[in-house]
Order: structure tokens, then sequence, then C-alpha cells
């Protein structure tokens, strides 16, 4: 082959341009080299994360602190592994990343560990010890939220459950725990099982086939990862009133959360199925700001602050009970408790919501939509 | 690289050993002028250590795309190579033991090598020794395997021991030689003795005209075969060299690789369609896509930007491998220079006097019919096409008879028909289009993000206001028939193989849905198109009415009309299509148009079914909208096919669908149900070709 041989030459012949190359490397010398490496970027939870980073990167207490790049990856572990290489060796400080796979970045990883760089995964986690994680308990989410729903139906009834990408482990545990909780009940039937792949389109094509052989009459309660809000809109489109929805615990985008409102609740903009049904839901997320509060992590460490190695978020969870609609979606004014925007601001109802942590000050409602920190 | 050699230059060895490794020679120095151009514009001079870690990032398509090479050269192609990665992944990483204190890399190597070998045995017997066709065994074994794979880890995790990674990863001669470098030139070796011996003239045989190959006495049977298991063992070694690198499993680790094997082995020089290439070329076209990556991450390109990046380059890739006197390129300039010319002189047919120079055809014209000669029995008639099309729905019957006794409710549920045409309409419109590029012998991948970008738009436009349906609908459909005029001017006119140029045209599209929706779609369907979809009439969805005309214009528009005739007559012969004086490309451009209209319909329709538009919402539909077509009686390679049987493909699937949907077994189960069935039902049209 003579690769090898072939690019000492060629290293030499463009060394004089390298040089050209570290001058400018040199201004930014006093910012924070910091790396985001992104999984796809074909879903909305996604582009919120990413807003967030940025936002985060943007705010005044980080912006002179933080020269900060991001590269997708795709749904390829390949060429993430490839990327986290090729951002150690344009000398990253830190590495947040969002993995496609909890193992198959380890080698690379712990490479990146050895040399220095301090690697913040967020959502989902990083096996290799020396990495730090931020994420919520999934094992908690799935127990929570099947806890709910056989509350709900007196430990008694018909369910369906649709489930998310399989051969991942957030779905795995999400699963797991919440089969364990539904075990404990004999008279709680799973009915029907599909895979969601955490996508309503995909949650609405899966309940059609699953409600062709079967009626919603049959059904007592949903467990979905994703996709409330979709089941709430078909058992309208079905002639269902509002007062009949049957119970669903899931996901925590904002079109689920404004079908909780009461309905009748005035919201500025709403249109059914993006309208307040009084639905009776307990809603959970994977929150989008993991991303933004791994940056600010990975900031901390890199100045020499001690960060666990572990972050467990709380899980952020909405019932009927604590929801409450938001004016403008500060951080002030989510930090008093609301929870959910009105459709006039977040115009797409598969948005996530649960975009508030105490402690991020720095990022709110534009934040999660635009990329704007909060002043 | 034409399959003549050309006469006059063959005596000269050294151009000729040139002309004939032109493909891997302009990959090698495009690889070139990309490291030259990281190496220029990264922090530092590339050093070994950068040399190594480039070559191991780079291994495991290499691999998979040598073992892909070899199945193309045959005139095959392989599916489920992505899938049999992740399988050996998974089998590994589950049943290496952390306790034991070092692992034989020999002994693990075997058993991937093995594992792939086996399933390559598996295609192999159905498309060797059962002449099934390629692309549906495999698709039909991607699925199966995607099933097994979640049977032995169904989530990531395992070990994979670390000696395994030291020796994979290491250096060979520390300093200079990684070892990666080492694995690919050792299979590469093997592979240059393989070609040596007849065997390897057997398979470029087979691969350029099998027909001839066994006229002049080769088993294609057996070389067919041996290729399937061949590149089986080269996946298994990439899915080895994989663990190696990731010291665990995940048994989704080996999907995403597959779209970008086959781009690897064309940006390599190899012809989609077998006989010309090699997988050297191949080598170099993996790492030059990795390159790709790396140069986009030093330029800090926008996310946004690098799939239009990566297609773009696809397609310059493709272009300058094909730059010859040959070429499709050069004969369609050639003739535009002679029309030039024809009409300077004033003798274009055009402009020539209108004579009547049609035969005169004496005796009894087509209408008139004589007594002598009574119309044959429709069953007569129709006879090629019911025996190929029938298959689909004897299966759909027995579907739905499993429905009823499983389930309960189907066969005297309105609700449930009702729910299947719904759930059908969509891969019913996608058939039309995918199955006439289909017939023409073309395949249409940029079916996933015209679906995508077009629902995108859509919905962005209307924003839930009916009357704004007016003016999105049309600038939908026309930016739909923009993108199939760019797909088949660039087949047509070009010669770029329709692989590689819907699968650019794919990314690029991909990207520009990205950039316009800055990563979140906005907007939502209006009241009508939600109507449309969803409400009831009675117990009719207003969608299955209007699919009802839409087939009835299908089947006219493939039977009826002169363009269905000139679709079939390309997919027979595009040579004979051309003296016929069919205009080829005129015809290939509005297939392409047709696909993407089609496409973009299904767009539409996806927003007012689920209210919304979503980015990955065409990736479901790709590798369906090609099953549907081929169990549906069609021929891959084109020519034959009717949409009736399409149609029936596309019901067996979606009641198929419905079925597992219906029972709680695990998605693994459902998988590997799903391609057996997919393959016992193809296995069936193959069964009664037999008789």
């Amino acid at each position: 082959m003579g690769i090898g041989s072939k690019v000492r030459r060629l290293a030499l012949l463009a060394g004089m341009a390298a040089c050209a190359f570290g001058i400018s490397a040199a201004q930014a010398a006093e910012k924070h080299k910091i790396f985001l490496s992104m999984s796809y970027i074909g879903n909305d939870w996604q582009a919120e994360a990413a807003n967030m980073v940025k936002a985060m990167a943007a705010h005044k207490s980080l912006a002179d602190k933080v020269d900060l790049q991001v590269q997708v990856a795709g749904p390829n572990a390949q060429r993430q592994i490839q990327q986290i290489n090729a951002m150690v060796q344009s000398g990253a400080e830190a590495i947040v990343v969002y993995p496609i796979s909890p193992t198959a970045l380890n080698q690379v990883v712990k490479n990146a560990c050895d040399k220095g760089v301090k690697v913040f995964a967020y959502d989902a986690e990083i096996t290799e010890p020396c990495a730090y994680n931020v994420h919520i308990d999934q094992l908690e989410a799935g127990r929570v939220t099947a806890e709910w729903l056989v509350k709900k139906l007196n430990g008694k009834g018909n369910i369906i459950a649709i489930t998310g990408v399989p051969g991942t482990s957030v779905d795995d545990q999400r699963t797991k725990a919440a089969k364990e909780v539904f075990a404990k009940y004999p008279d709680i039937k799973i009915v029907g099982e599909a895979v969601g792949m955490w996508s309503q389109a995909v949650a609405r094509t899966e309940l059609s086939k699953i409600l062709a052989t079967r009626n919603w009459g049959d059904i007592n309660g949903l467990w979905m990862q994703v996709g409330c809000f979709t089941a709430n809109s078909m058992q309208l489109e079905a002639g269902k009133k509002t007062s009949e929805l049957l119970p669903c615990a899931g996901e925590g985008s904002n079109g689920g959360r404004i079908q909780m409102l009461p309905a009748g609740t005035e919201v500025e903009g709403a249109a059914p199925p993006y309208a307040p049904a009084g639905a009776q839901r307990i809603s959970y997320a994977s929150p989008p700001y993991s991303g933004a509060l791994a940056l600010k992590l990975a900031v901390e460490a890199i100045e020499g602050k001690d960060v666990p190695k572990t972050t467990i978020l709380p899980l952020p969870i909405v019932t009927n009970e604590t929801i409450k609609l938001c004016d403008e979606g500060t951080w002030a004014e989510m930090k008093a408790g609301c929870n959910v925007f009105k459709p006039s601001l977040v115009s797409n109802p598969g948005w996530f919501a649960s975009i508030f942590s105490d402690q991020t000050p720095e990022i709110g409602l534009n934040a999660a939509l635009v990329g704007q920190p909060e002043n | 690289m034409s399959s003549v050699s050309p006469p006059a230059s063959a005596g000269f060895g050294l151009r000729r050993a040139l002309m004939r490794n032109r493909g891997a020679l302009i990959a090698a120095a495009v690889l070139a002028i990309l490291l030259f151009i990281v190496d220029g514009i990264s922090a530092g001079p590339l050093t070994y250590f950068d040399v190594s870690f480039l070559s191991s990032g780079g291994a495991t398509s290499a691999l998979a795309a040598i073992g892909q090479t070899i199945v193309i050269l045959s005139g095959g192609f392989d599916l489920s190579a992505g899938a049999m990665i992740s399988l050996v992944n998974a089998v590994l990483a589950s049943s290496m033991d952390p306790m034991a204190p070092g692992a034989s890399i020999l002994l693990w190597t075997a058993i991937g090598i093995g594992v792939g070998m086996a399933v390559g045995a598996f295609n192999g017997f159905f498309i060797a020794v059962l002449r099934m066709q390629p692309i549906v065994v495999t698709l039909s074994t991607m699925f199966i395997l995607q099933g097994v794979t979640l049977l032995v880890m169904d989530k990531p995790g395992g070990f994979v021991s670390p000696d395994l990674g030291t020796f994979y990863l290491g250096d060979a001669i520390t300093g200079w030689l990684p070892m990666p470098l080492v694995v690919i030139g050792v299979v590469l070796l093997a592979w240059f003795w393989l070609k040596g011996t007849r065997f390897g003239t057997a398979l470029y045989a087979v691969g350029s005209d099998p027909d001839s190959a066994a006229a002049v006495g080769i088993n294609v049977v057996l070389v067919r075969f041996a290729v399937y298991v061949i590149a089986g063992g080269c996946y298994g070694l990439a899915g080895v060299f994989i663990s190696a690198q990731t010291g665990s499993g995940d048994p989704l680790v080996g999907n995403p690789l597959l779209l970008s094997m086959f781009a690897a082995v064309v940006v390599g020089g190899t012809r989609l369609g077998g006989g010309q290439g090699g997988p050297v070329g191949s080598v170099f076209g993996a790492f030059i896509l990795m390159m790709v990556v790396n140069i986009l991450l030093v330029l800090n390109v926008s996310a946004y930007y690098a799939t239009i990046a990566e297609g773009t380059i696809l397609v310059l890739a493709a272009l300058a491998g094909s730059l010859s006197h040959a070429s499709v390129l050069a004969v369609q300039l050639r003739a535009a220079r002679a029309r030039l010319a024809a009409w300077r002189a004033g003798i274009l047919p055009s402009q020539l006097e209108p004579i009547d120079r049609r035969l005169k055809i004496t005796g009894p014209t087509q209408g008139q019919r004589g007594p002598a000669s009574p119309r044959p029995a429709f069953r007569l008639r129709n006879a090629e096409t019911l025996r190929y099309a029938l298959p689909a729905y004897v299966c759909l019957l027995i579907i739905v008879v499993v429905t009823q006794i499983w389930l309960g409710r189907a066969i005297l549920n309105p609700g449930y028909w009702n729910s299947l045409l719904v759930l059908s309409s969509f891969l019913a419109v996608l058939a039309l289009g995918q199955g006439t590029v289909i017939l023409t012998g073309g395949l249409d991948l940029s079916v996933p993000w015209t679906i995508g970008i077009s629902g995108i738009i859509l919905a962005g436009m209307v924003n839930g206001s009916d009357p704004a349906l007016l003016y999105a609908l049309p600038v939908v459909l026309v930016m739909a028939c923009a993108i199939g005029f760019a797909n088949g001017f660039g087949i047509a006119y070009l010669g770029i193989s329709p692989i590689v140029m819907t699968l650019a045209t794919n990314g690029i599209l991909q990207g520009f849905a990205l950039i316009y929706s800055q990563g979140t779609p906005a907007g939502f369907s209006s009241p009508m198109l939600r109507w449309f979809m969803t409400a009831k009439l009675g117990f009719v969805t207003p969608i299955v009415l209007l699919m009802l005309v839409f087939v009835v214009g299908a089947v006219l528009l493939l039977g009826r009309t002169p363009f269905g005739r000139r679709v079939y007559g390309i997919g027979n012969g595009m040579r004979a299509a051309r003296l016929s004086g069919i205009g080829v490309e005129r015809t290939l451009i509005l297939v392409y148009m047709l696909s993407a209209v089609c496409a973009a319909v299904v767009g539409i329709m996806l927003t007012g079914f689920s209210g919304q538009a979503s980015l990955g919402m065409g990736d479901d539909y790709l590798l369906p909208s090609i099953a549907v077509v081929v169990v549906g009686g069609a021929l891959i390679t084109g020519g034959r096919g009717h949409y009736l049987g399409m149609l029936g493909g596309v019901l067996l699937l979606t009641a198929l669908q419905m079925l597992l949907a219906g029972t709680t077994l695990p998605y693994a189960t459902r998988a590997i149900l799903y391609g057996l069935v997919v393959l016992g039902a193809v296995m069936a049209l193959r069964e009664r070709r037999l008789q």
C-alpha cells in the first residue's frame, strides 16, 4: 500500500501551510476548544438539544471562555468513533457527545481521556469509566410511568405498549422496568405491543395496525415512550369525547402537555388536536437540556473544579395536577412552576417541553427554539 | 474501462493495464489528494499516529466493501451485509468470557468469519441454487438477521477481549505499518490469488453475461454460491474488526454501514451490474468516504451541509470514473454535435419536408379481427401476468385467514379492511413510482428524502390553512418534478448508475430539508388534508376511494399508453428499445419524474395522516417500496411486472405487519417472521416458474 511513506512526504510539503494555520489558532488560545458530537439530527429532540448547547455556549458567562464546534455523526457509530478521534487530534479540551452506542465508543473515549480530554456524554450513557455521564435514570422513568398507569386503572385492565428503538439501552431499560411493574398486577394485560421508534408518525402507523383488529373500547390504558399526543388525537378522530380519553403514560411533547390542560381552557394559537382536552396523562422526558448542562460541567471540569463522573438528572414528571401554562417561557417563569408552552410560540406539537433545570439558569424557551440564551 | 478492450491500444501492455485499472487508479489519486488536503488544513503535520488511526477508522468499511464488490462483480447485490456485521459483533461480544485470561485471536477471528460464511451460504443457496433474485433474498436475510441479532443480544453490552483490539489496532511494524492495513492487504492478496484462478475468470464471466458463461461450460450455480460465501467471510472479518475496535457488542452497530458500503464500491470504480472493477478500488473508495468526513470536520462545515457535500462527491466520483470515449456522456455530446451539424445543413428530420414514410400495411388492421383468429381466453392472454401476480394475492389470503383465526375480527370487520387499505395507500403510490423505475431496470434510492422534504415544505407552507393547499400542492409537486428531472438527467445523459445518482440525490435532499427546517420542521397539516387521511365516510376513509381511482389510473398508464409500452421496452433491452425508435433518454427522465412525484404525494399523504411532517418520515419506506415491487412479481433487472401484482405485494406486506402488530410477539421474532414470509412469497414465484 505504501500510504505511510507517501504521507510522510506529503507531510513535509504541507508543513508551511500548517504554520500559517498555527497563527490563527493562537488568537483563540484563551478560549477552551470544546467539540459537540451529535448523533442523527433528524428529530426534534436532537435539534432542541443542539440549540440549547449552542445557547449555553453563547451565554455571557461562557461566551468568552468557550470555542464550540458542532459535528454530526448520523446514526453511524463508526463515524462517531472517527469524529471523536479527529476532535482529539485537532486539540479538543473537552468533547460533549451524544453517544450513538453506549459501548462502541469505549476505546476511542479511553484514548481521548488518556490524552487529557474530558469526555461528557449526555442523555445516553458511555460505559467507559473515564467518561462523565449526564442523564436521567431510565429505569426510574419506566417504573414511575408504569406505576402511575396501574394506579389510574386500579390495577386492572388491558393496555397497549408502544416502545422505542429496539436494541438500544434506553429502550431496554424503560421497557423492562415498566414490564416488571405490570407483571406484579396479574389483572393488567398487555394486549398489544409495537415498536414506536420514538416517533409520533410511527406511533400512529403502529396504533392504526393494532386497532385494525381491536376497538378502542377493548383498551383501558396506554403506555408509550412517545405517542400520547397521537393516541389522543386518534381517539378524538374516532369520535370519543375529551372526557373519554384513555389514561396515557408517555413523553413530554408540548402537544401532549397542551392536551393535559382542562378542556375549554383558552390558549393562544390552539387548534384541535393541538388544544386543551383534559387528557389524563403522566408526561416524562429525557430532558433536552442535558447537553447544555454537560457543556457547563465540561467547562467547570477544564477549570479544575471537581465534577462527579455521573450526574443523574431529576426525572421531569408532569401530571394533570402539576400542569401549568407558561406565558413567555423564561427560565424565571419556569422556575416558578410552569411547564407547557402556548402553540402560538411552539407551533410544532412534537416539540419537547421538558426544558427546565434548576442548574441551567442560562437557558429558557428561546434557547430551545432558536439557540438564544437568557440575559 | 469499457467491457470491450480497445483493439488499437491492445499492444501496449502498460497502457492496457492502466486502462483496465482506471477506476482504482482514479480512486487512489483522489485519496492521495484528500490526504494532502487533510494534511494541509489540519493543525499539525500528519504523523504516523494519524495514519494509524485513519487506517483503523476505515478498515471495517473497507473489509465489508471488498465482500460487497465481489458480490457485485458476479452481478449480484447484498443488502444483508450490515446486518451480518452486527450479528458477528453480537455473537463475539456475548460469547467471550470476561474472566478468561486471554483470548485466542485466531479462534475468535475464525468464529466471526465462520458465522459470516454460514449466513453467506444461506444467501447463496436461495440465490444460486433456487435462482431467486439477490435483492429480495438478501433483504429478507437482513430482516431475519436483525431479529436473530436481537435474540443473541437485546441491548448494547457484552465483552470483547482487549487482546483482539491490541492485535487488530496495533502495529505490524512499530512506527511504520499499522495492522489494519496489513489485514486489508492480506485480504487483497487472497483476492489476487483467487482472481488468477479459474474461479476468478468464471466470476467475471458470470457477472458480465451469465448465459454466455453457462454456454462455455462454467458452473454458474457454483460460482454464485461461492461468491456469497466468500463475501460472507469478508463481512465476518469486518464484524471481528469492529468488535476489536469497540471492545464490546451493539446489536445495531453494522446496520448504518450498508449504504456507505455501496458508495465505497462505486467510488472505487466498480460498475453495479457486474463484470467490471475490483476490490482494490473499493478499499480506496471506503477510505475516500472516510477522509471526506474528516475534511468536513477540520473545515468545520455545518452539519446540515455534510450530506450535500457527500452526495456531490459521490456524483463527481462516478463521473470521473466513467470519463472515456465510450461513456454515455461522451456519446451524448457527440450526438448533440451531430444534431447541431445536421441542423446547420438543414437535414434534421424535423427540417425535412413531411412525407408519409410509414409502411403501407395491407390486410385487416388490428381492430378488425377475422373470425378465423378468435380472441384467446383472458386466462391465456394474461397467463404470464397472472403467474407472477397471483402468488402475492394467495399469500395475502393466507395472512388474512391467519389473522382471523389468531386475532379474530378480520374478514367480517369493515374496520380491518379500511385500515388495511389506508395503511397500504402509501406503499401503493410508491409502488407505481418505484415499480416503473424498476421496470426500466433502475432503482430509485432518493425516495426517503423526497418524501421527507415534500412533507416538510408542504406542512411549512400550509400551516393549518386549507386555502394554502391551493398553492402549496402545486409548489411541492413541481419541486418533485425537478428532483425527478435531475435524477433522470444524471442517469440518461451523464450515464451515472441509477443507484449512485439517486443515492447522491437522497443525501443532497436530506441536506436541503435540514437547512430549510433548521432541524425542527414547523407547521402542520390543514384540516382538509387530515380529513382525507383520517376521517370516516361510513366505514370508508376518503383516501381509500381516491386509491381506487389511482389504481385504475396506474394500470392504464403502464398497460394501455405508449409511455407504458416504452417503459417495458427499455426494461427488456435498452439497445433494442433505442433502435426501435423509442426516445430512451426522454422516457427515462419521465420515469424518474413519475417516481419523484409519487414520493412527493406520499410525503403529502403522510403529513395529512400524522398531522405534521418530521425529518426522517420517509426512512421507513425505501426498502419496503422495493420489496413490494419484487414480491408482486416484478423482475429487479427490469422488463417484467404488472402494477396489480405490485399492489398485491403492498397488501400482503401491510396485512402481515398488521397481523404481527396485533400479536404480543417480541420484536425480534416479528422481524424473523417478516423476513421468512417475504422469502416464502418470492419462493412461491420461483416454484411456479419451474413448472
